[in-house]
């Protein structure tokens, strides 16, 4: 059954009626775009349907993309033992809209979305046990946020006189040192108008 | 390859003395010594070391212990409960969450106690020293004895830093309490 | 008689402790020496390596796949080149697909030598991980001699490995080889039919194929369920696909069953390292990619040509710079399915780099396996699940 992952896409997107946004192939890799409302109803469908049948959710991520309204993208990469293919569902949320929570669907997905809600602040409604799972038992922040620093806020040590281990302020006696690789000769975000070999190269790459 | 036994400095002297020791007990049945030498001979013979391995350490911590670069030899034997333990190597990254958790196993060790810290991670953060949930070296949470530098240091050269923790034992090592 | 309400003991299974497998703290709730729930507390070795990577170009950020799982450094390292040669559109060289398979081989036998070893250690057999660590050394000889460090090699980079195998190595490894196999024949004599061995790990966490792909398992636990799905078969990556190997496939999904599948994987693994071997022996051509604009030149030749000298500098300070795109490449590790999902915006750094581990899954599935099962059959799950925090938290 080889159809192509195109075909297969447009098949998903026409039986789930409307809760597919768009279908993208790139590198071998199918793509599928939803919203929150539509998601648990599209992985059950993934995992039930006869030409699907992608019954093994293998991951569960957050990325940031913090110039969109619609910061974080919550992706579910899915995998096909029978069919031996592999799709990924993409949903776009921001900080204040919940994501419905695929535990339901997929025992695996309670850890997985425990640390999405962990790292980026991503809320799983309906998530049987959602709290901090990775960070500190007291953290504040989600650190892989774009606006979170690296070296995060607080740093930890024994403070003898009070026999306890103190949060202080972080102070680095060497900062991190980064360096700007998009220098303005190479990574120029805006073309001067009049340049027309940069338009020609735009054109052809 | 391995650890070479040291050249030693003077072999007939050392022949002489332990021939001297057999003869003072079979002739006497006792031997005279300095208290404190003979009770960091006995520390430093029998030194047993608390398995703290958090990380990418631990398995080259684990290796010194196996038959290769056996460290068991050195009476520094494997003991998994801090209450009966010497030394704690604290091998691998030190995170924010695991500080509480070290500082308390080093508190249940009992006198005289050491603390070897093996890996940069342990010594300053290493590799991960500008993350958000790393303790810059663990020497901010426990006071350390010696450091074993290297991204794992091999099995040798912590072996090297169990030998260097014993010299330095018998240097500084005294019975007041 | 009258009622009497029994309160469940809730125990902390602390982060320090010798059948913890590393930092892992297990909040358990026990109705006499039954466990009823268990709940792990894992981050205890959270070091932001997510974070770390975004701040570090491609080349860079090779030495944290090391890191991850640390007793089989080489097939982390391998799904992030896979990853990144994906996005960037390049093959690497027969001779370096080789080399690697090779090495993805001796790190599974790394891995699996340390996993049962330690297994039977956890369930009171003290003699294997003696015998099977010093089999890793001279496992870690090669590691040394191929790249200089005994653990974290940093050897397989995106456009290939960094450098050839010395002369000589391909009749060292041929001489282990050989020695292996009464090795394995040893270790199972004394485990196999061991009474006390099988009554630890018979009917101990026993998991069946609907829960095994409900949960997430990959690698030794889905086959020990039996699913026959390996990624080295189902979507081989370098050339795997001209490699002769056969899966084994367990039947009962218990403890000895993964113990049986890990060992008949280190035989099946053998078995590969000597068609590569073979197979190195003919093949010539470089080890990585001749594309200097993400293959640093030599070293001889950086000190002669000022091109050269161009392209080292710029590739070390920089990096090269990868296609703006996303992929997600799974390796089977010795563990399960080891992805990496990478997100590319265009310039040397990557944006995301989601790395899942097969450990986060399976650990999660702890609570599900141990239900019901005394205290000491814990820690036998924990060991046959295998477990290495180092991937768990990043």
């Amino acid at each position: 059954m080889a159809e192509s992952l195109q075909e297969l896409g447009e098949h998903i997107a026409a039986a789930t009626a409307g809760a597919v946004g768009a279908v993208q192939v790139r590198l071998d890799e199918l793509m599928l775009e939803t919203t929150p409302e539509k998601v648990v109803d599209l992985l059950t469908f993934l995992r039930d349907d006869e030409r699907c049948l992608f019954k093994q959710l293998v991951d569960v991520c957050g990325v940031d993309w913090p110039d969109r309204e619609k910061r974080f993208d919550v992706v579910y990469n899915l995998l096909s033992l029978k069919h031996n293919r592999r799709i990924r569902v993409k949903v776009a949320t921001d900080e204040a809209t919940p994501v419905p929570s695929a535990a339901a669907v997929f025992s695996s997905a309670g850890w997985f979305e425990r640390e999405a809600y962990d790292l980026y602040g991503i809320w799983f409604a309906g998530h049987p046990d959602l709290r901090r799972i990775l960070t500190d038992y007291g953290f504040e922040g989600h650190p892989l946020r774009k606006d979170f620093p690296l070296t995060g806020f607080v740093e930890v040590r024994w403070d003898d006189v009070q026999r306890r281990v103190v949060y202080e302020p972080v102070k680095l006696t060497q900062e991190f040192r980064k360096f700007d690789f998009l220098s303005p000769w190479e990574g120029a975000p805006r073309i001067l108008p009049g340049d027309e070999k940069a338009e020609q190269k735009d054109k052809a790459s | 390859m391995g650890v070479t036994t040291p050249v030693k400095s003077n072999p007939a002297a050392e022949a002489a003395l332990s021939r001297a020791l057999n003869d003072e007990l079979t002739d006497k049945g006792f031997v005279v010594s300095q208290l404190d030498k003979l009770i960091t001979w006995a520390r430093t013979g029998s030194m047993w070391g608390l398995t703290f391995g958090l990380a990418c350490c631990g398995v080259e911590m684990i290796h010194c212990w196996m038959s290769r670069y056996d460290l068991d030899r050195f009476g520094f034997a494997p003991m998994p409960s801090p209450r009966s333990a010497d030394v704690m190597i604290v091998a691998g990254t030190l995170t924010n969450k695991m500080a509480p958790a070290l500082r308390k196993v080093y508190d249940q060790m009992a006198e005289p106690r050491y603390v070897i810290s093996m890996g940069s991670c342990a010594n300053g953060g290493g590799y991960y020293h500008y993350s958000y949930s790393v303790v810059r070296g663990c020497d901010r949470i426990v006071p350390i004895d010696v450091y074993v530098p290297g991204c794992p240091p091999t099995a040798e050269a912590l072996l090297y830093g169990v030998l260097q923790l014993q010299k330095k034992v018998r240097r500084t090592g005294s019975i007041i309490r | 008689m009258s009622d009497v309400e029994i309160k469940t003991l809730t125990m902390n299974f602390g982060p320090q402790h010798p059948a913890a497998h590393g930092v892992l703290r297990l909040v358990v709730e026990m109705d006499g020496e039954i466990v009823e729930r268990c709940d792990p507390h894992i981050g205890l070795l959270h070091r932001g390596t997510e974070k770390l990577i975004e701040y570090k170009s491609y080349l860079q950020a090779v030495p944290y796949f090391d890191r991850l799982d640390y007793v089989s450094p080489m097939n982390q390292e391998h799904a992030y080149a896979l990853a990144v040669e994906k996005l960037l559109g390049i093959t690497v060289p027969e001779r370096g697909q080789y080399i690697r398979v090779l090495f993805s081989e001796v790190t599974r036998i790394l891995n699996h030598l340390l996993n049962v070893t330690t297994f039977a250690m956890d369930v009171g057999a003290l003699t294997p991980p003696l015998w099977g660590f010093e089999q890793r050394e001279l496992l870690m000889e090669f590691y040394e001699g191929v790249s200089g460090a005994r653990m974290h090699a940093a050897y397989f980079r995106p456009g290939g490995v960094h450098q050839d195998m010395p002369a000589g190595m391909l009749d060292a490894i041929e001489a282990w080889i050989k020695q292996f196999y009464p090795f394995l024949k040893d270790i199972e004599k004394l485990l196999n039919d061991n009474r006390i061995f099988r009554m630890r790990t018979v009917d101990i966490g026993v998991v069946d194929a609907q829960q095994a792909l409900d949960w997430g398992f990959s690698g030794p636990l889905i086959r020990a369920s039996g699913i026959p799905w390996d990624l080295r078969k189902a979507q081989p990556y370098d050339v795997y696909d001209r490699m002769d190997f056969d899966i084994p496939v367990g039947k009962t999904g218990d403890c000895f069953a993964r113990y049986l599948v890990r060992v008949e994987e280190m035989y099946q693994s053998v078995r590969i390292m000597e068609q590569c071997v073979a197979a190195l022996r003919t093949v010539t051509g470089p080890v990585r990619i001749d594309d200097r604009k993400i293959s640093p030149p030599r070293r001889g030749e950086m000190k002669g040509s000022m091109e050269a000298l161009i392209h080292h500098f710029k590739l070390y300070t920089e990096g090269y710079k990868v296609p703006a795109g996303e992929t997600y490449t799974a390796v089977e590790a010795p563990k399960g399915e080891f992805g990496v999902y990478l997100v590319s915006d265009g310039t040397n750094k990557p944006y995301r780099c989601k790395i899942r581990a097969p450990g986060f899954p399976h650990l999660q599935a702890l609570d599900m396996m141990t239900k019901g099962h005394q205290l000491a059959d814990m820690s036998a799950n924990i060991g046959s699940l295998d477990i290495v925090f180092g991937e768990i938290d990043r």
